[in-house]
């Protein structure tokens, strides 16, 4: 719909008419009016009202617009764009499981799907909008009248353009004064410029440049060397007088920036570092196991892949203790991660007994717990057979590590006090429960592992006579 | 302000008046047959007799709320014209005031569930009988006295005694204008309607839970009641829609109820379509995604024993049907298009609240599912006759409403 206007020179031509605009005083006379002109067949017509006027667009034979159609389409297009992209990241191109859920489409896509439906639909439906009205212009020939402006305010005008199929200059002007308008006047053409003013071009040239001038200094950075050591801007921040971990020094004869605790000292909230209840093993055999090694470089962590245990306790496999195969034992995958299968051993003074009386409520709390926690990969009886472990099964996931079944023989062995540990610092791909679990309730849980571990190996002899009989009776 | 009206084109027509006591003796009979081939099972026993006990009151509560989550929708719908001062729905309102005036009589509909309760049976709620609950989830809910026959009965007694309430003042404001045509008496509707939106929100959440979350007192969503008032708004138009077309088939509200009202109830149904998969995919979506087997099974009963074919059957009937379906301005006000998806929602409610409850009873059976058919036609049947012993001597226009020029005159822009 872009205006056509002829651009004759100097002549001072009178302006080409575009149409007629006749003015109402109120809506019901516009209606009619608009009724009339609807009649004698016009259809390139418009009404300007100050507010909506319901039946306006029946009164002008206005045709319902194509643009839901297109917004359907372009939600359409965006519900299948995400759709098509979520399946192609997750279920083709980049496999990731999240939860043991399946690759691919979800009920997790559908969000994304909504949207991108919703997106797509409402750039469709402004740009469609802009589109389907011709919009932006910058100036429309109604507004050269002066009169028109009240149209904001309180006048109601009827317009019929020029372009009309039917349009005759003499007869639009006799139907709209049958109607009896406040005033009609012939929309004549806008006699301004409609070339740039020179000032506004410059500024743009101006802006143009300007906004080459970074690329520039990009370009010419990556094209070029330069022998200039990095510029800093704040060298003061960029370089502060003071160490960070991991870094080194030559104030301290080892070369260290980060300290190791005094010998003999306790820090804050460390002294439960040094209670056999929260750590599962004792510290003070332990200063004796390791003869002339300090005690500072084993006291602080546990855990599998703690490199400065197993350098410092190089672990003499005698049979004594139970030793501790690879974590993720014989049923681990083909390639065994190598944070997993090639920890060193731990060999600690683990505790035999529980550090405690347990009694019948930790038992019950053990259970709880354990269900809670542990039977989700571990499964309610232990065999390691829980509902996440089954689901990777049957996703085939060959990165997946079946979870330990507490029931295999070397953890049947485990002291209590190494089970604690176990699930105070994790073990192989399973992660550290301390943040979840009590000190407490993690014996607890170590209590109805044990109980789980005898009720498997149990023999009929175990069970008081008078029980017996249940046991039959049940099966 | 004075309206020349035909007395006669704005009353019940004099063939419906009487029909109100053979529908309900219809209804009756119905929800009876229904109950009889829902009490078929093919082999006899013990357990059998239980599980077909179980069947047939989960088939009456589903039945129940199919109706009641209607007239509640009607509540809020009046509730909400006044809430926000709508004047195109004035020449309509009189009908949704007649469908929430239903709710007294509803409430004696409830009165069986009360009694299997005190008749110490767990065919419905498994919590009324402590001594046979095994869930130490339900036992919690029991001891700390929420699931008690006892509170439950109070609690039921004071959600419909708010509904009734709300319902009785807005339906004697607006009679009382029909005679008066005071505009103050809008006025005090409009004030308390948001005040009754409040105590509508909250109760009719609460019942939902109470009822229909509470067959299954292990599993739970915050989420559930607001399922529940979007599936009653859906039906509640569709209801009003079939309500108002027929009364004009008879030849009565003539040029009070125009092609724009159905457009813009359309519109509504349209939208509370939407709306309700908005509020059933987000409940299932927490609970698939965080996959905690204690909120998983509630889905999982409902997706194993032959209700697969409900569930995922929702998908298409209760959404995607009749969302391309209403979604074109020109099916909206085309009439018979607009009674074809009504009744079509209408079902889809149907099925809605068969899947919400049913499940529970046990797997499918066809023979009882078909028995349950015959109950919700029952109760429909029902809830009909009560609507048309509200409406019998009463205009089914609010003859005087101030903004009655406005509904009459009103037009959808065209798009």
């Amino acid at each position: 719909m872009s205006e056509q206007k002829p651009r004759k020179a100097a002549e001072p031509k009178p302006p080409r008419s575009c149409g007629w605009m006749a003015e109402f005083s109120n809506e019901h006379d516009l209606l009619e009016a608009s009724r009339k002109v609807r009649d004698a067949g016009y259809t390139k017509t418009d009404a300007f009202t100050p507010f909506p006027v319901h039946g306006i667009d029946e009164a002008l034979g206005i045709k319902p617009t194509i643009l839901p159609f297109i917004v359907l389409c372009a939600g359409l297009t965006g519900l299948f764009t995400a759709l098509l992209m979520q399946w192609w990241m997750n279920g083709v191109d980049y496999k990731y499981i999240i939860s043991a859920k399946p690759f691919g489409i979800t009920p997790a896509s559908i969000p994304v799907g909504f949207e991108l439906t919703i997106l797509f639909s409402a750039f469709t439906s402004v740009l469609g909008m802009l589109g389907l009205n011709g919009l932006p212009r910058f100036s429309n020939a109604i507004f050269t009248n002066p009169r028109f402006d009240r149209a904001t305010d309180d006048k109601f005008f009827l317009y019929v353009d020029s372009r009309d199929r039917y349009y005759n200059r003499d007869s639009v002007r006799e139907l709209l004064g049958s109607t009896q308008p406040e005033s009609l006047d012939e929309v004549l053409e806008d006699a301004s410029p409609t070339t740039l003013p020179r000032p506004i071009w410059l500024a743009s040239l101006l802006l143009v440049l300007a906004g080459l001038i970074p690329a520039a200094i990009v370009l010419n950075m990556r094209a070029g060397f330069s022998d200039l050591p990095r510029w800093h801007v704040f060298f003061d921040m960029d370089f502060q007088p003071k160490k960070k971990p991991q870094q080194t020094t030559t104030i301290f004869a080892d070369g260290r920036s980060m300290r190791p605790q005094v010998p003999g000292t306790v820090a804050r909230g460390q002294l439960t570092e040094q209670d056999p209840f929260y750590l599962g093993w004792d510290p003070d055999k332990k200063v004796s196991a390791i003869d002339g090694e300090p005690k500072h470089f084993v006291s602080v962590q546990g855990g599998g892949q703690d490199a400065a245990v197993g350098a410092a306790s190089p672990a003499p496999q005698d049979s004594a203790t139970p030793t501790q195969p690879p974590a993720d034992g014989a049923a681990a995958p083909m390639q065994p991660p190598a944070d997993g299968g090639t920890a060193p051993a731990l060999d600690l003074p683990w505790l035999e007994r529980f550090p405690f009386e347990p009694s019948d409520a930790d038992l019950k709390l053990g259970k709880t717990k354990f269900e809670i926690y542990c039977s989700a990969c571990h499964g309610y009886s232990g065999y390691g057979d829980g509902l996440v472990s089954k689901r990777a099964a049957s996703l085939l996931q060959d990165t997946w590590t079946p979870p330990t079944s507490l029931h295999a023989d070397r953890v049947q062995k485990q002291p209590v006090g190494q089970i604690f540990h176990t699930i105070s610092k994790g073990q192989g791909k399973m992660a550290s429960y301390a943040s979840s679990l009590t000190p407490k309730e993690r014996w607890a849980i170590v209590l109805y592992v044990k109980a789980l571990q005898r009720s498997r190996n149990a023999k009929i002899d175990d069970i008081p006579v008078e029980q017996r009989s249940n046991l039959t009776e049940t099966k | 302000m004075s309206l020349n009206y035909d007395k006669e084109s704005i009353e019940l027509p004099s063939s419906w008046k009487s029909k109100s006591s053979v529908l309900f003796a219809v209804g009756l009979a119905l929800l009876v047959i229904g109950a009889v081939f829902a009490l078929f099972t093919p082999s006899s026993g013990n357990a059998d007799e239980q599980s077909a006990l179980r069947f047939v009151t989960h088939s009456y509560l589903a039945n129940y709320m199919f109706v009641v989550t209607i007239a509640l929708g009607a509540l809020f719908f009046v509730l909400v014209q006044h809430v926000a001062r709508a004047g195109w729905s004035s020449s309509i309102r009189r009908i949704a005031e007649l469908l929430m005036s239903t709710l007294p009589f509803l409430a004696v509909l409830f009165v069986p569930i009360v009694v299997l309760l005190y008749a110490n049976s767990n065919a419905l709620y498994e919590w009324n009988v402590r001594e046979k609950v095994h869930s130490s989830v339900i036992l919690s809910k029991i001891d700390a006295g929420y699931l008690t026959r006892n509170y439950f009965t109070l609690r039921a007694l004071i959600y419909f005694g708010v509904w009734v309430l709300m319902g009785a003042v807005f339906f004697n404001l607006s009679r009382q204008q029909d005679s008066s045509g005071d505009v103050e008496l809008t006025q005090r509707r409009q004030k308390w309607s948001g005040p009754f939106i409040m105590l509508f929100a909250l109760s009719a959440s609460f019942a939902a839970f109470d009822w229909v979350m509470s067959i299954d007192a292990d599993w739970f969503s915050t989420i559930f009641g607001v399922y529940i008032f979007a599936a009653g708004m859906m039906a509640f138009f569709a209801t009003m829609i079939l309500i108002c077309m027929s009364l004009q088939q008879a030849g009565k509200l003539q040029k009070l109820v125009t092609v724009e009202h159905y457009h813009d109830m359309g519109k509504f149904m349209f939208g509370f379509i939407m709306f309700w998969s908005y509020i059933a995919f987000s409940q299932l979506l927490l609970y698939w995604y965080a996959n905690i087997p204690e909120e998983t099974n509630w889905f999982r009963e409902r997706l194993i024993d032959g209700w697969q074919y409900l569930a995922y059957g929702l998908i298409p009937l209760h959404f995607a049907i009749p969302f391309l379906g209403t979604i074109s301005r020109h099916v909206r006000r085309h009439r018979s298009g607009v009674a074809f998806w009504a009744v079509w929602v209408l079902f889809a409610h149907w099925l809605d609240m068969t899947f919400l409850v049913i499940p529970n009873a046990g797997p499918v059976q066809l023979i009882p599912l078909f028995g349950h058919f015959l109950g919700g036609l029952g109760m429909l049947a029902i809830f009909i006759a009560f609507f048309l012993v509200r409406a019998a001597n009463v205009p089914l226009v609010a003859v005087r409403d101030p903004r009655l020029p406005e509904a009459l005159t009103y037009s959808n822009p065209i798009l």
